[in-house]
């Protein structure tokens, strides 16, 4: 073992020297770098390995769909039971097949959209009105209140929005919304039962309100009270202090919880499937029955894998790894939006 | 850095190949068997636990004979589970259960790729199509009816169409609720045959399969399994939903309030799905069973022929990854088909199921003594 020269060099050049004359790093310091290395690259591994295995399988139905998936809705399992498969790009399928994605996209975009443009103003405002004008002790039961909200599973949601939030705002809620539908057309009737694109996207809503309102409080906890008193004491208002300097200061972290929350959105597949009507249908109204892209996949997963011709999986993989794409192109415009506003990294859990 | 990226590639490898080991299922075909032996059956050496999980409708039937079972043959226990038909037949082809239950029989492809999996029936079932409309009884039904009010054209209870079939009866303006299952189905498959049979533009449209491309009704409801099936229909709220329910969940859509529907057969008459009205379905195609057990009894002939009548189907592997499990298998189907074994009058009254006819039973034991481990 070598001996600490104190006096050449500093900290670094000691440290350099107690380590041998080749800058070697002893064994521990290779284990841990060598663990270290292995747990970073897990995450980028398993993206590649799912990124991988799903094309693979998605391979014969893109092949089979070409661009039908994007611009076609009906989506289609075919006759299973039929003696004769139909060949179609040299791919052979169930009579009757087809895979067209579209319904699904627009569902799982229009349920996720309207998830988070309602859960992001009420999210956000909610907790600035608490935070400004409430005390610290209603402050603190609103964050276990949130936490504990965060923590229920889909499926309870999915459970109370079928049995009892669906059937109830479907009879008190959405008539009423419904008379406006003779300005927008989105809102015009038939109203339904309770099962459709504007109850699962309210249900959603309410699973992602504690994401962003939790990570919105935290970040209320980090601006500067420097600024804050500074603001005060030039006699800007409560209101105007919020507007100037609370509101730039946690404007990034937003873009990205409300991500979050996108992203919670888009993969939600029990919530939705029980809630959503699972009709492959472009939906016309928002209380249209329609489908999403996860729902899908869990409802007719049982089904395609008793396809002989195996293209019942393929469908769902394509379904699937379209998904997962959407969220990873989500996640990079996010990143982009973020850059472009501030120049600096996406402040997760930090003020910039 | 050069380990950690040989370290993430090692592990990227592991989990492909592990992910890719069981995907292939390839197995040799066994011979046909010559002679129709009598199966070997009997209490095997060690205790077997057969997991079972598959439709909804054959799931009571299942649970009842556990115990009998267990205690016909001590070191045989069952345990079945609900999910759905689409999920009994993949789960027996992947080989994650000893058997899959299924309302629905194997298709052709199925059949030539899994050339070791065969479906034997152990009993004959029927669905009931079920309605919420207080006061009304003995509401009468066809094929085509239903075929257009599962695709929307008519939405309301009195509309002229029912109207035609209820002679006498005063129908309600209350709009029709549909109800349908929402896992792989063999619920679906048998309701779809059906509806399938007897209107054209569904046979060319939607079809018939444990999941079909459903049209899109405004007020249709959703469910999973049977027994959600009942909860939907009998809600206050959904006055004028339509169902349609296995009859092993019968007795608890008829408590719930929910009245049974009359449908009309080949030969024009309105039946419920009594005991006569099943048994009559099933003599009316017993003569033609093929040596594979595929047929459907949906809409078969017969004066008093119940229309929507199946075969409980077990689908099963012939070759078994030992001789014990084989023994247990073979014994079980044996026993459930035994009038003085699992089906006696008691078990299948239960579930409103009726007994495999006598014509079938040959060709049915044929079968089990295929199952060699």
């Amino acid at each position: 073992m070598s001996v600490i020269h104190a006096q050449s060099g500093g900290p670094a050049a000691g440290l350099l020297r107690r380590r041998g004359a080749g800058g070697e790093l002893t064994r521990a310091d290779r284990a841990l770098r060598a663990v270290g290395a292995v747990a970073a690259a897990v995450p980028g591994a398993l993206l590649a390995f799912l990124l991988i295995i799903l094309v693979l399988t998605a391979i014969p139905a893109i092949v089979f769909s070409g661009l039908d998936f994007f611009t076609k809705s009906a989506f289609s399992l075919g006759n299973l039971y039929a003696t004769t498969t139909v060949t179609h790009n040299g791919v052979a399928a169930p009579p009757g097949a087809s895979y067209g994605g579209l319904a699904f996209i627009v569902g799982t975009l229009a349920t996720s959209l309207i998830a988070l443009a309602l859960a992001v103003p009420i999210s956000v405002g909610g907790v600035l009105i608490l935070t400004e004008w409430f005390p610290r002790r209603v402050q603190n039961a609103l964050s276990v209140f949130l936490e504990l909200l965060a923590g229920i599973p889909s499926v309870v949601f999915g459970l109370w929005g079928v049995s009892i939030f669906g059937p109830w705002a479907a009879v008190h809620v959405y008539p009423t919304l419904s008379h406006v539908g003779a300005v927008v057309p989105w809102l015009k009737g038939p109203v339904g039962t309770g099962e459709g694109l504007l109850t699962a996207s309210l249900v959603l809503t309410v699973m992602i309100i504690p994401i962003i309102a939790s990570t919105t409080r935290e970040l209320l906890r980090r601006v500067p009270i420097l600024s804050r008193e500074g603001a005060l004491a030039l006699g800007m208002t409560r209101h105007e202090t919020v507007k100037v300097v609370t509101l730039p200061y946690i404007r990034t972290g937003i873009i990205a919880a409300a991500l979050l929350g996108w992203a919670r959105a888009l993969g939600e597949t029990i919530a939705v499937l029980l809630i959503i009507g699972n009709a492959n249908v472009l939906p016309h109204t928002v209380f249209s029955q329609t489908g999403t892209i996860a729902a899908t996949i869990a409802a007719v997963l049982d089904s395609a894998l008793t396809d002989a011709t195996g293209m019942g999986v393929h469908a769902l993989a394509e379904l699937g790894l379209f998904l997962l794409i959407l969220s990873v192109i989500t996640n990079l415009a996010g990143r982009l939006v973020v850059r472009r506003v501030t120049g600096g990294v996406l402040p997760v859990g930090r003020g910039i | 850095m050069r380990t950690g990226l040989l370290g993430g590639i090692a592990l990227l490898g592991t989990l492909a190949v592990a992910a890719c080991g069981g995907s292939s299922n390839a197995t040799t075909p066994t011979p046909a068997s010559g002679t129709p032996a009598a199966a070997a059956t009997g209490n095997p050496t060690s205790a077997v636990t057969l997991h079972e999980s598959g439709s909804s409708l054959l799931y009571p039937f299942l649970e009842e004979l556990v115990a009998p079972l267990t205690q016909a043959y001590s070191n045989i226990t069952l345990a079945p589970a609900p999910g759905g038909s689409g999920k009994g037949i993949s789960d027996a082809i992947a080989g994650a259960t000893s058997f899959g239950g299924s309302d629905a029989y194997l298709s052709p492809g199925q059949a030539s790729q899994n050339a070791t999996l065969e479906n034997i029936p152990i009993a004959v079932s029927a669905q009931a199509v079920n309605y919420n409309l207080p006061g009304i009884t003995n509401l009468k039904l066809s094929g085509g009816v239903l075929a257009k009010i599962y695709k929307g054209t008519i939405t309301k209870w009195n509309d002229s169409a029912i109207a035609a079939l209820n002679p006498g009866v005063t129908l309600p303006a209350t709009g029709i609720i549909p109800v349908r299952r929402l896992d792989g189905s063999g619920d679906t498959f048998i309701f779809t045959s059906l509806l399938s049979a007897t209107d054209p533009s569904w046979s060319s449209g939607p079809g018939f399969g444990t999941t079909i491309n459903w049209p899109a009704v405004s007020s249709e409801q959703s469910a999973m399994g049977n027994p959600a099936m009942v909860a939907t229909c009998s809600k206050s709220q959904n006055v004028g939903c339509v169902a349609y329910i296995g009859v092993s969940a019968e007795a608890s859509a008829l408590s719930a309030g929910l009245g049974e529907a009359e449908l009309q057969n080949q030969a024009g008459n309105f039946v419920t799905p009594t005991q006569t009205a099943i048994e009559a379905a099933v003599a009316a195609a017993a003569g033609s069973t093929p040596a594979n057990l595929r047929q459907s009894l949906i809409y078969s002939n017969g004066a008093q022929a119940y229309p929507i009548v199946n075969f409980e189907y077990i689908i099963v592997n012939t070759t078994q990854t030992d001789a014990n499990t084989a023994l247990a298998i073979r014994t079980f189907l044996s026993w459930a088909i035994d009038p003085n074994g699992g089906s006696q009058s008691q078990f299948l009254q239960k579930e409103d199921f009726v007994g495999l006819p006598s014509s079938v039973i040959p060709k049915v034991q044929a079968a089990i003594a295929a199952i060699k481990g």
